[in-house]
């Protein structure tokens, strides 16, 4: 029950309204007896037709009376000619218009009617489609006559066009417009897919294109005009959040294609490690490996026992198959399901290996923009700016500026980005957690891209105020990793992904990588993730109040056993 | 221009958890026989669904299940109730709970969906059920609950719904209602109370976000649904 207020009466006004009550209730009860001794009797006549349309207009949330209705209307139809089944949904039409009428938000009613519109032998869906334009300009946010409106555009195919041409007005119009941006995002790729494997072309859209498939995109030329459409909805009214969120959408960068990411492979360990693009189950996806023409009988393992589905897998070869680092070795990983593979190959004096897609090769946290695309979000973003300067305690605005200048340079713009966060918080403090979470993940990002473009394997990001770790699965190949000054709890299980956090003793040279953590680590527990780093030797946990604890030093050898240098 | 819609919590709302007095108005509700039935029937048919779901998974084509449900994902991260609905709290509990109870949680977009959810908080602490509606009590389980299943609870700002759900019992009668002032009723007293658990409240049991059902009758069936961290 919603939006009952509660009123208080008298006990007089309480028994008068008791026995009213008790009264109804008589009536109804009979009448809803009646229904279910007739029905049980196989009985579908007039009397069961008005017993029900009495019952249903003023319950008509009833849905075991509804299933009634439908087996009368089948009978009918079966005893009946083609004119009168016409003319009997057609005054069960009108019947629902007047149910609608007073709730119009009965999943009951709605689809009983689109149930009979299936059903009726010469449809009037012009009529129907009026209705929808009806109702819906009572209430633009009536989600059952909006599905309704798309059952009935459907079924009688009228073109995308026109419909985004009623988005178009109905967005001009209404201010609480959720519905209409939502109805938007699901036309435009229909009428402007951008096709897979051609740029930005605005062609014909292919027939199996849907708007949930991983094919979100929108061709560019659309695309921009779009952000001219949402650009003027924010402005006329600031506070309309749907403009908004979708223009964040807007901003949003497709899926990636599925494929394999990063195969790596270490001769001392014997190891491959496969990092993949997003989570799969390796072991139900039909992972094949190659390894000089012999495919190997191998066991693939997540790196985390947790995780059925994870970016990164491992599995180990035979001893003795690659440890002779005289011998050279030719590497492929099958992903055959996707008919995807990656060939990394082993060198003669080499102890490991590796074949990647970058995080930049990727285009994972940024998009190589067009000239166009980059001169219209550069616009953009200077008006949203001047909006922001009007509406100082707009969060919407600051929201959006991050995002706008995270699509346009994440690096440029660090400093910034960071400056607007802290403004973020202040002027929408419930949501502060959120802001910190997100402001990590693109100080990650940054961290990321600028050690891929220093081609480097160490991961420092301190003093960032870092809440969440996330993109581990970009980390397979880090062998130093410092996120020291931040204020991270815990560490996650996806910890387990960076694999290369390990010493190394070769012939030639030694080299130590550790970690260093100074944040709030404070129980045992917390550290656990760090069990599945296979070879970690030293770990710097001065700062920490784990430190504090009596016994730690025990109980971290105990969880730790590789660790043979620990600093408290 | 749009006028954000919202409730006012007045300073003589209850603030403090009247557990007695709910106890009292269930055990009085139970009663009465005909609404109880209504109540409970609905609520038990989402959980016996549940449970054969998980009890006998090999009956339905679960790929097929997952590829519907993905296919009712929409722009903004949620779920409607069918491909091309707008998103709506209800579907993505549903969906969110469907998709832990099939180990398919990675499909979702945790960020996007975990900040579509965190904005349903309105200034008045609580929750609404999709942009520009109304905070209601029963959203405090259907958002929340999402929210935990899909690891990003701490986004939304824990004191100020509990303030508002505080505020939603009735301190003459007990029970929850949808809004302050509203008359009260099982689903939301029962989405009230589920909501403060999940808040983490110490004197109600800890309720499982997927099931819900208190955690340690499922702890003794041993069923522990996936949850993202």
């Amino acid at each position: 029950q919603h939006g009952r207020v509660k009123v208080k009466t008298t006990a007089q006004q309480e028994e008068e309204k008791r026995k009213e009550r008790e009264k109804k209730l008589q009536i109804y009860v009979a009448a809803r007896d009646a229904c279910f001794t007739k029905r049980k009797d196989g009985v579908f006549d007039d009397e069961a037709l008005q017993l029900t349309q009495q019952l249903l207009s003023s319950n008509p949330d009833f849905a075991t009376l509804w299933n009634y209705r439908r087996e009368i209307l089948l009978h009918l139809e079966t005893v009946r000619n083609q004119d009168e089944v016409q003319k009997i949904y057609e005054a069960e039409l009108s019947f629902l218009e007047s149910c609608l009428k007073v709730n119009p938000k009965s999943y009951g009613s709605w689809h009983h009617r689109g149930w009979v519109s299936a059903r009726l032998p010469r449809p009037d869906w012009a009529r129907e489609l009026s209705l929808c334009d009806r109702c819906l300009s009572l209430d633009d946010r009536n989600f059952h006559c909006w599905d309704y409106r798309r059952m009935v555009v459907k079924m009688s195919g009228v073109p995308v066009k026109q419909e985004l041409d009623f988005t178009d007005r109905l967005i001009g119009s209404n201010f609480s417009n959720y519905s209409s941006w939502h109805y938007r995002s699901t036309l435009l790729p229909l009428l402007h897919p951008q096709a897979p494997d051609t740029p930005s072309q605005c062609g014909n859209p292919p027939p199996s294109a849907s708007p949930q498939t991983h094919f979100h995109r929108v061709c560019e030329e659309q695309l921009l005009k779009e952000y001219e459409l949402v650009q003027n909805a924010f402005f006329t009214d600031p506070n309309d959040q749907s403009a908004w969120f979708y223009y964040r959408w807007l901003l949003g960068r497709a899926e990636r294609d599925e494929m394999i990411s990063c195969v790596y492979v270490s001769r001392e360990e014997e190891r491959v490690a496969v990092a993949f693009s997003r989570p799969v189950n390796a072991q139900s996806v039909g992972l094949l490996l190659i390894l000089d023409g012999q495919p190997q009988r191998v066991e693939w393992q997540s790196v985390h026992p947790h995780f059925k589905n994870s970016p990164v897998w491992i599995c180990s070869l035979p001893p003795g198959t690659i440890s002779d680092v005289a011998n050279e070795h030719n590497l492929t990983v099958h992903w055959t399901e996707k008919h995807s593979h990656r060939d990394c190959a082993l060198y003669t004096g080499r102890s490991e290996s590796w074949c990647r897609d970058t995080a930049t090769d990727l285009e994972l946290f940024r998009s190589e923009l067009s000239v166009e695309k980059t001169s219209v979000l550069q616009s953009e973003l200077q008006s949203v700016r001047q909006l922001q300067e009007l509406e100082p305690l707009n969060k919407w605005c600051l929201l959006t500026i991050i995002l706008l200048m995270r699509a346009l340079d994440p690096l440029g713009y660090e400093k910034e980005t960071l400056a607007h966060f802290q403004t973020l918080k202040d002027v929408d403090s419930m949501r502060s957690a959120y802001y910190s979470d997100l402001c990590s993940k693109f100080m990650i990002e940054n961290t990321i891209l600028k050690m891929e473009y220093a081609e480097v394997r160490v991961f420092s990001i301190s003093d960032r105020k870092l809440t969440t770790l996330c993109h581990l699965d970009q980390l397979l190949l880090v062998t130093h990793i410092n996120l020291s000054s931040n204020q991270l709890q815990q560490l996650p299980p996806q910890f387990a992904m960076l694999q290369c956090l390990e010493v190394r003793i070769g012939t030639l040279f030694f080299l130590l990588f550790f970690i260093n953590l100074n944040s709030e680590i404070s129980t045992l527990a917390d550290l656990q993730p760090l069990a599945s780093c296979p070879k970690l030797k030293r770990l710097d946990l001065r700062g920490n109040p784990i430190t504090q604890t009596t016994n730690a030093e025990a109980e971290l050898a105990g969880l730790l056993p590789s660790v043979t240098d620990l600093l408290l | 221009i749009a006028q954000l819609k919202d409730v006012i919590i007045k300073p003589d709302a209850p603030s403090s958890l009247l557990l007695d007095k709910h106890a009292d108005y269930i055990a009085a509700y139970g009663s009465k026989k005909d609404d109880y039935v209504t109540y409970l029937y609905c609520f038990f048919q989402l959980v016996i669904f549940f449970m054969i779901l998980s009890g006998k998974m090999d009956t339905i084509n679960v790929d097929k299940a997952v590829e519907f449900v993905l296919s009712c994902m929409n722009f903004d991260g949620g779920f409607g109730c069918r491909p091309g609905s707008e998103s709506h709290a209800g579907q993505i509990y549903c969906c969110t709970g469907f998709l832990s109870l099939t180990g398919q949680l990675h499909q979702l977009n945790a960020d996007l969906l975990g900040w579509w959810l965190c904005e349903r908080q309105l200034p008045s602490g609580g929750l609404n059920g999709r942009p520009e509606k109304l905070p209601d009590v029963c959203y405090s389980w259907w958002v929340l609950a999402s929210l935990k299943i899909i690891g990003r609870i701490h986004w939304i700002d824990k004191a100020k719904l509990r303030r508002f759900i505080l505020a939603c019992q009735d301190e003459e009668t007990g029970g929850f209602a949808d809004r302050p002032g509203d008359m009260v009723d099982p689903f939301h007293t029962l989405f009230g109370v589920a909501g403060l658990s999940l808040l983490g409240d110490e004197q109600i049991k800890a309720v499982n976000p997927v099931l819900c059902m208190p955690e340690d009758v499922l702890q003794r069936i041993g069923l522990q649904p996936d949850l993202l961290s």
